[in-house]
C-alpha cells in the first residue's frame, strides 16, 4: 500500500483557514477523502499574491507610522515583528484565545485576526500604551493587586478587554466584566483574580 | 506543630515581577529577536502509523527564502526524554499518530516556511494501527514498540505499574458488601496559553537556547545530552513562561530542531508551534480505564481496594501511566495493576498532578455511589475513610485532611444542603458534592546563591523558570525572611544556565520544596559572613549577633545595632552565600491535602451544568504567599472543572486523525463558566517544609473533577462514569 502526500494542490495556510488545522488538512488529501488528484493544481506561485505589500498609515498608542506590509501580514505580527511591542502576545493565531487583543478605534479586536493593510487610518492601543510616563493605568495597577497575571501570557489581552470594557462603560458589574473578557482564556484559570481587577479599577476609577 | 512568627512569609505580596507582567514589558521567549533570525515550521504526519518510503524536498528548498530542510534521513538526532520504552528521535520512521514530526523547515519569514511544508513530498506506505488502550492489548494488535504495546522500560518506567499491601484476600472476606464498577477518563491537552517555542543561536561551538520550558538545569541537560555536547557548552535560558502544566519539562523535540536548524544554516532559528501543533504534537493527559472492587463494612469504612486499569500513553511512553487517586484514603488492603499502553494516537504524559485528577474522579465518584447504596452520607464516607497513614502504614510529616474536610464542609454549609440525590422538584436541580485529593510533598536537591552587596541589598541568583506559580516571587520572600532583609531590598536572577545553580525545575510541585531550603541555607552561610565582619564593630561575638529589617544587633541588647549597609561598608566586595542541599524524609512520608465542595444546578431541559458554589480546603503545610497560593488553588480547580464538563481530545476512528484540536473545539473553560473559587488554608507547620510549607501547584486539580462529578449526582440521582460529564451524556440519562 503506497501512496503520495503531496502538498502539491493546495498551499498549507489555505488549508489552515479552510479546516482550521495544519495536520488535518495534510491528512485529509492522503487518506483519500479529497482526492489529490480531482483538487486543481495551483501553482506555487499562487501565495505570490499574499506576498504583495502595500503601505499603511495608523497610529499605535499615539504615535504616527507610514509602514510597508505584507498582505498576509496580521496586526499581531505588525505589531510584534515590526514595531516591537511584544507585549501583545499570540496564543493561537486563529481568534480563539484572546492573547492578542488590542484596541483599536475603542474597541477589543483580536490582533491576530486583523490583516496589517486593513489598518489603514485606525488608531490602535496596545499594553505598551497604558503606561503614562512612570504611571500605571488603574488597571494595570489592579491587576498587580489582585494577582491578574499568573504566568502573564495572557494578561495583556485581559487587561486590554477590560480596558475597552471602561471606556465605554466606567460602571460595570461584575456580569459584564465576566461577559466583556469572555473572549479571553486563561488557561492558568486565575479568572476570579481577573475579574476582580477590572471590577476594583472601575471602583477606583468612579 | 507550632506556628513560627514570620515577617515575610505568609502575607498578601503581590509578584515581584507583577510591573513587567502588566505593562508587555515580561519577555517570554517568542518574544526574543536575534538579528538574521530565520524561523521554523513543522510538517507533521497525517497517518496514525506509516513507514516513511521517501522525502523529495527539492521544491521546498528551492522556494525563495527557504534555508534548510531537515527530516529523519539528514537530522537522525535522538530525543531521549520523548521516549523511554523504544527509542524515539525528533523525526521518526516509521510515524506512530497522526502529528508525529516528519521535517521541519527553516525559512527567512514563518509564512515562507509554512508555504514550504507543503511542498515537501512524501511517500508512505501505511501500516496497520490501533487507537483504542485495550484493543492494543490483544496479541493480535499492531505493535507499536519492538516488543509490543504494554509499555515496558527500565527503572520507572516498569510496567505494569502494580503496588500491593496487606491481604486482599482477607480485606473482602472482611467486607460486608463488595462493589465492582469501571470509570473512564478521557485525554484532555494542557493546552497553556503560550505556544511551545524555541530560539537557538550558535557562537562558534556553544549552543544558547531560549527555552519554553519549566526548568532550565534538566532541559541543558537533556539537550548537551541528545546532541553530544559537554554541558559547558550549552545555554539554557528561561526568563518568564507562558505555562506548560507539564508539557514544558525537560528538552522538547522543538528545542532539538531548532538547535539542528541553527546549525545547518549558520543562523539564529526560532521555532513556532501553531495551537493545532501544541495539541496533536506534544502531549496531554493520558486517558485511563479504572476497573474497581471495593469491599466495604456496613457503615461505608473500607476493607480492601483491588484496582486494575489501562491508561493510553500513545505512541510513546515520556512518563509514568500511573493512577494514584487512593492515596488519600487510609485503605488496610490494597493491590493495584496499571497498564501503560502504546496506541497510535497522540502521545500522553503529565499535565498538573500527573497521575491524579482522572484517578480520583474514578474511585471518590464510586466510594460517593457506594456510599449511596449503603445509605451512608458522603461527608462521613469520605471522613470515616481519609488518609491517616501513608500506604497504611507509614506517618505523614504533617496531616491536616480531618480538618480541611470539616472546615470546608462547614463553610458551603453540607449538613443544611445535603439531600437525597435527584429531590429537587422543578427543572433546575440542585446538587452538592465533595472529593478529597492532595499531591505528594518531598523534599530534594536544591541549590542557591546569595549575594549581599555593600549597601545591604541583596541578589538571588536560583534556577526557577517561574512558570505562573509565582515561584520568583516565593524565593525572593524565603530569601527575606531567612535573611533578614526587606523584600524590596532583594533582587532575584532566575532561569539561566550560565549564570543561575541547578534547579529541579517546576514540576511535580517541587520549586519551593527543593529549592526553598538551599535559599535558606545560602541566606545562614551569608549571615554567618556578616555577623563575624560586624561582631567587632559591634563589640559582640558573632554567634551573640541577629540580622533583621536590615540591621545587624545584639540579640540581648536590641539597641547596639548598625545598619547593614553600615556594617559592610568597610569590605569592598559584595558577601557570597552558596547552597546545595538534599534533605530527606525520616521515617514520614509527605503530602498536601485538600477537601474539595461543589454545589451544581444541572438544567434538565439542557443538560446544562452550572457550578454555583465551590469551596477548596487546603493543607499545604505554612502559605509563603497567600496572593500566590490562592490563585494557584483557584487555577487548579478551574482546569478541573474543564476536564469534569467539557474537555476530550476527539478522535476520528476511521483516520485516526484528532478532530478538536483548537482552544474552541478543545472547549477549556472561559470566564463565563467559572465560580468563585473560596479558598480555605488549613496551615500545620510541617517540620520537613520550607518554613513549614509543603506543596501548592498541584494539590488543587486533583479531587475538583470528582467534585463536580458528585454533585451531578446529588442534583440528578444519575452516576456519570464516562468523562466529560458532557450536555448529551446529561439528557440521556436524566428524563424531564
Amino acid at each position: 500500500m503506497e501512496e503520495e502526500a503531496k502538498g502539491k494542490g493546495v498551499s498549507r495556510r489555505d488549508f489552515l483557514k479552510g479546516l482550521g488545522g495544519g495536520a488535518i488538512g495534510t491528512a485529509v488529501i492522503s487518506t483519500g477523502l479529497l482526492d489529490p488528484g480531482k483538487v486543481e493544481a495551483y501553482p506555487t506561485e499562487s501565495t505570490g499574491t499574499s506576498r504583495g505589500k502595500s503601505v499603511v498609515n495608523l497610529k499605535v498608542n499615539g504615535k504616527a507610522y507610514r509602514l510597508e506590509v505584507e498582505h498576509r501580514e496580521t496586526l499581531a505580527e505588525l505589531l510584534r515583528d515590526q514595531l516591537g511591542f511584544t507585549g501583545t502576545k499570540i496564543g493561537c493565531n486563529r481568534g480563539e484565545c484572546g492573547a492578542c487583543t488590542v484596541v483599536i478605534n475603542g474597541r477589543n479586536i483580536y490582533s491576530c485576526s486583523q490583516l496589517a493593510v486593513w489598518m489603514q487610518g485606525k488608531e490602535i492601543l496596545t499594553i505598551e500604551g497604558l503606561v503614562k510616563g512612570e504611571k500605571l493605568d488603574p488597571l494595570q495597577e489592579a491587576f498587580i493587586e489582585h494577582d491578574g497575571p499568573q504566568c502573564g501570557f495572557c494578561t495583556s489581552g485581559q487587561i486590554m478587554s477590560g480596558k475597552a470594557l471602561l471606556l465605554r462603560n466606567p460602571s460595570p458589574t461584575e456580569a459584564q466584566v465576566k461577559r466583556a473578557l469572555s473572549g479571553n482564556l486563561c488557561r492558568c484559570g486565575n479568572y476570579n483574580r481577573e475579574v476582580a481587577a477590572v471590577m476594583a479599577a472601575a471602583a477606583k476609577g468612579r | 506543630m507550632a506556628q513560627k512568627e514570620f515577617s515575610v512569609v505568609g502575607k498578601k505580596t503581590p509578584r515581584i515581577d507583577a510591573y513587567e507582567r502588566v505593562t508587555g514589558q515580561a519577555q517570554y521567549t517568542g518574544d526574543v529577536q536575534l538579528p538574521g533570525m530565520l524561523y521554523a515550521r513543522v510538517l507533521r504526519s497525517p497517518h496514525p502509523h506509516a513507514k516513511i518510503l521517501s522525502i523529495d524536498t527539492s521544491k521546498a528548498e528551492k522556494l525563495p527564502g527557504v534555508k534548510a530542510v531537515i527530516h529523519h534521513q539528514n537530522a537522525q538526532v535522538p530525543w531521549a526524554s520523548g521516549g523511554h520504552t523504544h527509542r524515539r528521535y525528533i523525526f521518526n520512521n516509521p510515524v506512530r499518530y497522526v502529528g508525529d514530526a516528519v521535517a521541519a523547515v527553516a525559512a527567512t519569514d514563518r509564512h515562507i516556511a509554512e508555504d514550504a511544508l507543503a511542498l515537501i513530498e512524501v511517500k508512505y506506505e501505511k501500516l496497520p494501527y490501533v487507537l483504542d488502550a485495550k484493543e492494543a492489548l490483544k496479541p493480535d494488535a499492531p505493535k507499536i514498540g519492538p516488543d509490543g504495546n504494554l509499555s515496558v522500560g527500565p527503572g520507572n518506567f516498569s510496567a505494569p505499574i502494580t503496588e500491593e499491601w496487606g491481604d486482599l484476600e482477607k480485606g473482602f472476606k472482611e467486607a460486608d458488601r463488595i462493589f465492582e464498577d469501571t470509570y473512564i477518563s478521557k485525554h484532555v491537552n494542557n493546552a497553556q496559553l503560550e505556544p511551545r517555542v524555541s530560539v537557538a543561536k550558535w557562537d562558534g561551538g556553544k549552543l544558547t537556547v531560549w527555552a519554553s520550558t519549566q526548568g532550565v538545569s534538566n532541559a541543558r541537560t537533556d539537550i548537551a545530552k541528545d546532541l553530544g555536547l559537554p554541558l559547558s557548552k550549552v545555554r539554557v535560558i528561561c526568563k518568564y513562561m507562558g505555562a506548560g502544566f507539564g508539557n514544558k519539562n525537560q528538552a522538547q523535540d522543538y528545542d532539538l530542531m531548532t538547535a539542528v536548524l541553527a546549525k545547518v544554516t549558520g543562523q539564529p532559528v526560532k521555532i513556532e508551534f501553531t495551537r493545532e501543533d501544541d495539541f496533536i504534537g506534544m502531549h496531554g493527559r493520558w486517558s485511563s480505564e479504572q476497573h474497581y472492587k471495593i469491599g466495604v463494612k456496613k457503615d461505608g469504612t473500607i476493607t480492601a481496594v483491588d484496582l486494575d486499569a489501562v491508561t493510553n500513553m500513545g505512541a510513546y511512553r515520556k512518563q509514568s501511566g500511573n493512577l494514584s487517586g487512593t492515596d488519600f484514603y487510609d485503605i488496610p488492603n490494597f493491590k493495584k495493576v496499571i497498564k501503560p499502553v502504546h496506541t497510535n494516537t497522540v502521545v500522553a504524559a503529565n499535565y498538573r498532578a500527573p497521575a491524579y485528577p482522572q484517578s480520583v474522579f474514578g474511585f471518590a465518584s464510586f466510594l460517593d455511589q457506594i456510599a449511596h447504596e449503603l445509605g451512608v452520607n458522603p461527608y462521613d464516607m469520605f471522613l470515616k475513610n481519609r488518609a491517616r497513614l501513608y500506604h497504611h502504614k507509614t506517618p505523614f510529616s504533617s496531616n491536616a485532611l480531618e480538618e480541611c474536610i470539616q472546615e470546608g464542609a462547614k463553610r458551603i454549609g453540607w449538613n443544611d444542603k445535603w439531600h437525597k440525590p435527584g429531590a429537587t422538584p422543578g427543572l433546575k436541580k440542585h446538587g452538592i458534592g465533595m472529593a478529597l485529593g492532595g499531591y505528594p510533598f518531598r523534599p530534594g536537591l536544591g541549590a542557591a546563591t546569595i549575594r549581599v552587596n555593600p549597601d545591604g541589598t541583596a541578589h538571588v541568583l536560583v534556577g526557577v523558570t517561574d512558570i505562573g506559580t509565582g515561584a520568583k516571587t516565593t524565593m525572593a520572600i524565603i530569601a527575606a525572611e531567612a535573611l533578614g532583609i526587606p523584600l524590596n531590598q532583594i533582587q532575584l536572577t532566575n532561569g539561566d544556565t550560565d549564570v543561575t545553580p541547578f534547579c529541579i525545575g517546576e514540576s511535580g510541585s517541587r520549586a519551593t520544596a527543593f529549592t526553598g531550603p538551599a535559599v535558606i541555607a545560602a541566606a545562614e552561610d551569608v549571615r554567618k559572613q556578616i555577623f563575624n565582619i560586624a561582631a567587632p564593630q559591634l563589640k559582640a561575638k558573632a554567634e551573640d549577633l541577629e540580622l533583621k529589617d536590615g540591621n545587624v544587633f545584639v540579640k540581648s541588647d536590641p539597641s547596639q545595632k548598625l545598619p547593614l549597609s553600615k556594617a559592610l561598608s568597610r569590605i569592598g566586595s559584595e558577601i557570597i552565600g552558596r547552597a546545595t542541599t538534599n534533605p530527606t524524609f525520616k521515617g514520614v512520608e509527605g503530602k498536601s491535602f485538600a477537601a474539595h465542595f461543589a454545589e451544581v444546578e444541572v438544567d434538565s431541559w439542557t443538560g446544562h451544568v452550572r457550578i454555583t458554589r465551590y469551596v477548596a480546603a487546603h493543607d499545604s503545610g505554612t502559605i509563603l504567599n497567600r496572593l500566590t497560593a490562592e490563585s494557584q488553588i483557584k487555577g487548579g480547580v478551574v482546569q478541573g472543572i474543564g476536564m469534569a464538563l467539557t474537555e476530550e481530545l476527539l478522535i476520528d476512528r476511521p483516520t485516526a486523525i484528532p478532530l478538536n484540536p483548537s482552544y474552541r473545539d478543545a472547549k477549556v473553560p472561559t470566564h463565563l463558566e467559572v465560580p468563585e473559587v473560596e479558598v480555605i488554608f488549613i496551615e500545620p507547620y510541617d517540620p520537613y517544609g520550607t518554613f513549614g510549607g509543603k506543596v501548592v501547584g498541584e494539590p488543587p486539580i486533583t479531587p475538583a473533577v470528582a467534585t463536580v462529578a458528585n454533585a451531578i449526582f446529588n442534583a440528578t440521582g444519575k452516576r456519570f462514569k464516562v468523562l466529560p460529564i458532557t450536555p448529551d451524556k446529561i439528557l440521556q440519562a436524566v428524563q424531564v
